[in-house]
């Protein structure tokens, strides 16, 4: 098979093996948002002492098929006051970025889907900031108040965990020596696992990315309890379908790039690395569920001076601390 | 539901009759209609001591002129079923007779030491406002149940509650309840207030007339009776002078009458009333 | 110049925000129409009546009796004590004897109904500050209770099961024994809340200092219970002024010490203990025979008068105004309903105010809508 190591040159072949790449990254994604919505449900139901979907399918295996299903096939609904366009944009602009940023991540040592970027890592976050448009827009195109204030805390929240998940990020590339993911994994294969050496950097990634995903305890875009559902409240059918896939398929994208960062990638000894991979996403995912089943809400105002007066500190710190580290040793 | 109290007057049939209104999911069962018929039919002959008896309903002890009142109706009600030996209409009668030497026995009781505390202390507050709003401002004093009461002419409902909030000797700073009722010749609100230094409790009151039914409000005094006085607005149609936000609470906006008026009648309201 | 000048100072705009009727936390159809100003609360106005069903209007065609099953329906979460607070002032004005029997059972039921509703409260609360467990987690608890009443009297929510003088079903055998053994169960159970919830710094950081008041506004604004108390005043009704039997109980009123949220949320979880603390001694001086239902007439007639007296509700002080023509049927009553007039409150607590408090406020405020608008 085709290595990223290997090939340099894009040739026809190359091209073509691309392009069923994207396909088949693209199907791997839909399949692991399908059984992440239903790992979340069975996995809180098992927290809170429920049973979960069980209905459908053996132990309801099905379920999220058929929900996908059904918001197909509702009625698409457009507020008649809402700014039409935009309505409509905002969801494909949410959407395409999240998938867009898969094409960075090294899924394995050797297969055919990823760009061997140089800077794959600069290229994720940039990619993921374009989705906070995708939000912004839809609250505020739904002309729904609630929208708006969802949407516009969705984009001061994201903009501002923006900044600490960047700068903590930046302590792994200087590990590396290089922004590009898979030299990143390399590095981690030969040597240390970041999450030791960048043990705060893990850290503040993990509380900046569950931020960046909106979820628990910083779930407050769509706060439900305050604002209902939040920026994608107008919206219904397969373009509410695509702000939840968006939000899922992020969910997995950072689990990806935290296996990637912190926890050494496809690297591993004895399994298979395509097989550690998927190990350490669904640590990553379980991780997220486990504090959305623990924690309550923090307050809007909370959240912004956390991520300044904190995070954003303490990622500065790590910086410099990897600066004299890597000098010194 | 085995316990009986003078059962020894009553027939099978009447025990019958008498309990089946007792379960509230036979209520539309026939001897439940029936003894609400027989109540009915009995109206109109008790409605004059009906009204005699609720226009002074606070005062504790049963007046002996009220129980007398009721008297000289029930040997016709009385007589007819006994007649007629129509089951239902028996056991009223029955229960009627047995009420009746019931009340006798209690007016001829000595007076419950409780009742008779409590209108002392209906005296003394009494004492108090008239000293300081002057002697039209108190219109009776008695006890409600257990509660001194004292009845405050309408002008100086607001003048009292405040002076009695922070007068030394009561200090009536929490209350407990507001109600209004709809009596037939006038509508009465009434607190429930405490104290919560003193351990006062004390019912005030006042009256006004039904027509352009109008109290003062006194929610600058207490805060809290703000919605108690809209809701009794709304339900019962008094119109509180000053009150900060006069609307209606439960109905909606547009909604005609007032429900909790006694002749108040589902249909009266049309389409407005309907529509929603 | 005029485009500078707009151009320097961005123009601002209040919003009006309809929160309700239906929403998730408003706790059933209750309306609040803030005013907001960035996410700032300037102005918020209550409306409510969306549940109205003239409770009171019902019950002056209805037998005392049948007045029941409607209190039921009041604060559907503690129905057991609503029906108490009837048959109460009922039985006060009838001056009636309680059989021994009754009174024990009552004092379990409403107890238990008490941790219930508790239970539900501090669930739902937390529910609504964004921790989703909480409230699935209490529901196992609730659901024991919920069972035990049941046995006791075939229902789950809407119980009617006190009556003037007494109960309606007396206790099913080792009915008691289920309620011994719930005790330490729960106890166990409130171990654990309080480590979940209670240490947890997002939680502190919400509640604590929110929503302040002291014991003046308290009682100028009628409040009553776990609100009254929050401010640190010693107001337990079942300790003022004792009805039923709660005087021969050994048992604490907790209070608050800064009138917040967070001191509303403790003294839920304080009252729990206290209740089963009740419940516990009731069950040991439990009448091992007797009967429950004492001696009532078949046709309960309230003599011609009028008649208060309010009970500690598991919101605040529930009570029933009574007036009577002497007939069978009340001439007038009035539910003192704590819920409503706890209410009142509120747009004096969210002035200035993030939107994020209002939820913590209005949920520390504990309604039950079905009583507010009776």
């Amino acid at each position: 098979m085709w290595n990223w190591s290997g090939a340099s040159h894009l040739t026809w072949l190359n091209g073509l093996a691309m392009l069923i790449g994207t396909v088949i990254v693209l199907l791997l994604a839909l399949g692991v948002v399908t059984y992440t919505i239903y790992a979340q449900r069975k996995i809180l139901g098992w927290m809170q002492g429920r049973i979960g979907p069980n209905r459908l399918g053996p132990f309801g295996l099905m379920q999220t098929i058929a929900d996908i299903l059904k918001l197909l096939i509702k009625e698409d609904i457009i507020p008649e006051k809402a700014d039409r366009s935009l309505f409509l944009l905002a969801p494909i602009l949410a959407f395409v970025p999240s998938f867009m940023v898969l094409s960075v991540i090294p899924f394995s040592r050797t297969h055919v889907f990823t760009a061997n970027i140089s800077i794959g890592l600069l290229f994720y976050i940039a990619l993921s900031a374009i989705t906070i448009h995708g939000v912004m827009l839809g609250g505020w195109a739904s002309n729904n108040k609630y929208a708006l204030i969802g949407g516009m805390r969705s984009a001061a929240q994201m903009l501002s965990y923006e900044v600490p998940l960047g700068m903590s990020v930046l302590g792994v590339a200087l590990m590396a020596g290089s922004l590009n993911l898979n030299t990143i994994v390399m590095s981690q294969h030969t040597g240390w696992w970041n999450i030791v050496p960048q043990f705060l950097g893990f850290c503040i990634f993990l509380v900046a990315s569950t931020a960046e995903l909106n979820r628990t305890p910083f779930d407050l875009p769509e706060a439900e309890s305050e604002l209902i559902a939040g920026y994608h409240i107008e919206y219904s059918g397969f373009r509410m379908a695509f702000f939840m896939l968006t939000e899922y398929v992020y969910l997995f994208a950072m689990a990806a790039l935290c296996a990637t960062l912190f926890l050494g990638g496809w690297s591993g000894p004895f399994l298979p690395g395509w097989l550690w991979f998927a190990i350490k996403v669904f640590a990553f995912i379980f991780f997220q569920f486990w504090i959305q089943n623990t924690m309550p809400r923090i307050r809007a105002d909370h959240l912004m001076s956390f991520s300044w007066k904190v995070l954003l500190p303490l990622s500065l710190f790590n910086i410099v601390l990897t600066a004299v580290f890597k000098t010194i040793v | 539901m085995s316990d009986v109290e003078d059962s020894n007057q009553k027939t099978p049939e009447e025990n019958e009759g008498a309990e089946q209104p007792s379960k509230p999911s036979d209520s539309t069962a026939p001897a439940g209609e029936k003894v609400a018929k027989a109540s009915e039919g009995e109206k109109p002959k008790t409605a004059d001591p009906a009204a005699t008896n609720s226009s002074d309903p606070t005062d504790g002890a049963k007046p002996p002129e009220a129980a007398d009142a009721v008297a000289p109706s029930k040997p016709a009600s009385a007589a007819k079923p006994a007649a007629a030996a129509k089951p239902a209409a028996g056991a009223k009668a029955a229960a009627a007779g047995a009420e009746r030497p019931a009340r006798a026995a209690k007016a001829a009781a000595p007076p419950d030491p409780r009742i008779e505390a409590a209108k002392e202390t209906a005296e003394k507050v009494k004492a108090t406002l008239v000293a300081e709003l002057g002697e039209t401002a108190v219109e009776e004093t008695g006890a409600a149940h257990l509660n001194p009461m004292v009845r405050i002419k309408r002008d100086f409902w607001p003048q009292a509650v405040e002076l009695l909030k922070n007068h030394a000797d009561w200090q009536l700073n929490y209350i407990e309840c507001m109600a209004g009722t709809d009596y037939p010749e006038y509508i009465e609100v009434v607190i429930y207030i405490q104290s919560t230094n003193l351990g006062h409790f004390i019912c005030l009151k006042t009256r006004t007339p039904r027509d352009r039914a109008q109290i003062p409000s006194i929610v600058s005094i207490h805060p809290g009776v703000n919605w108690e006085e809209r809701e009794i607005y709304d339900l019962l149609g008094v119109h509180f002078t000053n009150h900060p936000d006069l609307r209606r609470i439960m109905m909606w906006e547009g909604f005609k009458g007032h429900p909790l008026r006694k002749d108040y009648s589902e249909w009266d309201g049309g389409e407005e009333n309907g529509a929603h | 110049m005029a485009l500078t000048d707009e151009a320097q100072s961005i123009r601002t705009e209040e919003m009006i925000l309809n929160v309700g009727p239906q929403h998730p936390s408003t706790h059933g159809v209750f309306r609040l129409v803030v005013k907001i100003s960035g996410e700032t609360i300037i102005e918020a106005e209550p409306v409510i009546g969306y549940l109205h069903r003239g409770t009171e209007k019902l019950a002056e065609d209805l037998q005392y009796t049948q007045i029941i099953p409607y209190t039921d329906r009041l604060d559907y979460v503690s129905a057991m004590i609503n029906n108490y607070a009837l048959c109460h002032t009922v039985e006060r004005a009838l001056d009636l004897e309680i059989p021994e029997r009754a009174e024990y059972l009552r004092i379990i039921t409403m107890e238990l109904q008490r941790v219930a509703s508790h239970l539900l409260a501090v669930g739902s609360y937390l529910l609504d500050l964004g921790a989703m467990s909480p409230f699935l987690y209490v529901f196992q608890e609730r659901e024991r209770i919920v069972q035990m009443f049941n046995e006791l009297c075939g229902a789950r929510l809407t119980y009617n099961y006190m009556r003037v003088g007494g109960v309606k079903w007396d206790a099913p055998p080792g009915w008691i024994d289920q309620v011994r053994d719930f005790i330490p169960f729960m106890r166990k159970k409130l171990k654990m809340y309080d480590d979940l919830i209670t240490g947890n710094e997002i939680f502190l950081s919400r509640v604590r200092g929110i929503g302040v008041f002291n014991t003046e506004t308290a009682l100028a604004y009628g409040l009553s219970g776990i609100n009254l108390r929050s401010t640190g005043f010693d107001w337990d009704l079942r300790k003022k002024k004792p009805y039923s039997i709660y005087n021969r109980f050994d048992f604490e009123v907790p209070l608050g010490k800064n009138g917040d949220c967070f001191d509303r949320y403790i003294l839920h979880m304080q009252e729990m203990e206290q209740s089963l603390r009740i419940v516990e001694q009731a069950v040991e001086q439990f009448p091992s025979s007797g009967p429950v239902l004492g001696k009532v007439p078949k046709m309960v007639r309230v003599p011609a008068g009028e008649y208060y007296s309010g009970i500690e509700g598991t919101r605040g002080e529930l009570g029933f105004y009574i007036v009577s023509e002497g007939k069978d049927k009340p001439y007038r009553m009035k539910i003192r309903k704590p819920s409503f007039v706890n209410l009142q409150l509120l747009p004096e607590l969210l002035k200035g105010q993030s939107m994020a408090n209002l939820i913590a406020i209005l949920g520390a405020v504990d309604i039950v809508l079905g009583e507010v608008d009776a």
